[in-house]
């Protein structure tokens, strides 16, 4: 009788793990469209209480060790923005001359990223804003440092971003100075953690330096043009004299990232700005920090400075707008930005390149 | 007796409730990267070491298909992982003295590096990947796992011991 009962079990055992067993491939064989809509199903149904309870932690964690930096942040805002408002009036003012519509704000959302313990984590990220905090499809990721994906799938308060060691990862690219475009892919290297980019499609022709910033150019109309993507680090490989690859070391790393911003709607303004990516710069020369963080520590501006720089924005100002006017009568919601001089724009329409 | 049972049932709820806890609120909190130890695998291990291959096997599915659904790079890769990883767990409890604590660290050890392989190759991981996460990723995360498990096992070892009338 013990016997008997040992054997069923033995029995049930078996057919247990050969019908998990079963499940498992029949779900890493179904088409990814299946399994987006069951792993969706699963995180707003039964796995909400442990998003949630995970929401919880990473809010009290990331408010904590933040609060300095935001502060500090704050302070150099304030200060940015007491020089702010004359600058915009003017910049108002100086639109208004050469008959160009209102530019069009930044939208973003703030978003805790929800690290799971896979080795695959840093591939996707799930996030802790979704379709109920305006989230859409397709909408960039980015942290201060540069660009980390786009959004993927969206739940009602939660979000899965592909980032860029996704291998379906791609971003039209170009250097900052805009004279060399291209393909930003990850590496075949698998690992999350580990992977690096590759700028492919470079004409054997041109050549980066060392320490080039690649910002994504705007193409395909995913990426906004000007978030940095990566700096050149070396030639990964030539092909048989026609194309030459970079290797690029990433502006961000999603797999510590803990904090990221959901750029939403309008086309951001002055994203190389927000980046502190310097188009008038060499190739070779690395970004500078952001100017929000960099500010407490940098030395007071005297007022020659000071007059410097207006007119240097000034001057920006007219040439991009020149440059926009030339392009059409009324200006593309996808206009490069002002900190653009005319001839970083690449002479191509919005119809190649971003991850769709 | 079956009060005895219906207490041991209690006390492995409150455990996996502890540890899902650990997993969603403790762990985000206290710790940042991929080396955190994976509370869940606790879990999973020590529920398979107690209860058997087939159950091991079903809560391995159930924990993997949590999984994919929170990290969805490859749908379906962390259910094959942890489905292997429970009914292998269960099946090897009769080679070794499952009750004691090293060996119990030894399995969870054993059990990151084995899903995390598993979930590698089944997402389709290049080799140097591979080789990087295996031979220097996954090893830290199990010594984690292997560690923050003996330290609850020296807590709650009488709530997940193996009783010879349950096997």
């Amino acid at each position: 009788m013990a016997r008997g009962t040992e054997r069923w079990e033995s029995r049930r055992d078996t057919w247990l793990f050969a019908g998990c067993m079963l499940l498992s491939v029949v779900a890493l064989l179904m088409p990814a469209s299946w399994g987006t809509t069951v792993a969706a199903a699963l995180r707003t149904t039964a796995l909400a209480p442990f998003v949630w309870l995970q929401e919880l932690a990473a809010e009290g964690r990331t408010s904590r060790s933040r609060f300095r930096a935001v502060a500090s942040e704050r302070d150099s805002l304030a200060e940015l923005s007491r020089t702010l408002s004359g600058l915009v009036e003017e910049n108002a003012q100086l639109r208004s001359l050469l008959d160009l519509t209102v530019r069009t704000g930044p939208g973003f959302i703030p978003a805790e990223v929800l690290h799971q313990t896979l080795p695959t984590d840093g591939r996707t990220l799930l996030l802790d804003a979704g379709r109920a905090d305006g989230v859409s499809a397709l909408d960039p990721v980015v942290t201060p440092e540069g660009l980390i994906g786009a959004v993927r799938e969206v739940d009602q308060h939660t979000s899965i971003a592909m980032t860029w060691a996704h291998p379906e990862f791609r971003v039209s690219a170009v250097s900052a100075n805009g004279q060399v475009a291209g393909i930003v892919g990850p590496t075949s290297t698998g690992d999350a953690s580990r992977t690096s980019l590759e700028f492919r499609a470079i004409t054997y022709r041109d050549t980066l330096a060392d320490g080039a910033v690649v910002v994504a150019s705007g193409l395909g109309g995913v990426y906004p043009r000007g978030v940095p993507v990566g700096t050149v680090v070396g030639v990964e490989r030539e092909q048989q004299g026609w194309e030459r690859v970079y290797r690029l070391r990433p502006a961000a790393q999603p797999s510590v990232a803990g904090h990221v911003l959901i750029l939403h709607g309008a086309t951001p303004l002055r994203i190389p700005a927000a980046f502190a990516v310097r188009p008038d710069s060499t190739d070779s020369m690395p970004a500078a920090p952001p100017a929000a963080v960099a500010a407490p520590q940098a030395a007071p501006m005297d007022s020659a400075a000071k007059a410097r720089r207006r007119r240097r924005l000034r001057a920006d100002s007219v040439a991009a707008a020149a440059a926009a006017e030339a392009a059409g009568p009324a200006e593309p919601a996808a206009s490069p930005p002002p900190a653009m001089p005319p001839a970083a724009v690449p002479a191509v329409g919005d119809t190649g390149g971003g991850t769709r | 007796m079956t009060s005895a049972k219906a207490a041991n049932r209690l006390q492995l709820t409150v455990a996996l409730g502890l540890l899902l806890f650990l997993q969603f609120y403790v762990r985000p909190r206290l710790f940042e990267g991929r080396y955190a130890p994976d509370f869940v695998m606790i879990g999973l291990v020590l529920l398979a070491l107690r209860s058997g291959p087939g159950v091991g096997a079903l809560a391995g599915f159930l924990v993997g298909l949590a999984s994919d659904a929170l990290s969805p790079a490859r749908f379906g890769a962390a259910a094959l992982a942890n489905t292997m990883v429970g009914y292998l767990a269960a099946q090897t409890r009769a080679f070794f003295f499952a009750d004691n604590v090293l060996v119990n660290a030894g399995f969870l050890f054993g059990a990151v590096w084995l899903r995390d392989l598993i979930v590698l190759v089944a997402s389709g991981s290049g080799d140097q990947g591979l080789a990087t996460s295996l031979l220097i990723d996954a090893p830290l995360q199990a010594l984690t796992t292997a560690l923050a498990g003996t330290v609850l096992l020296v807590l709650f070892g009488g709530w997940f011991r193996i009783r010879l009338d349950q096997q």
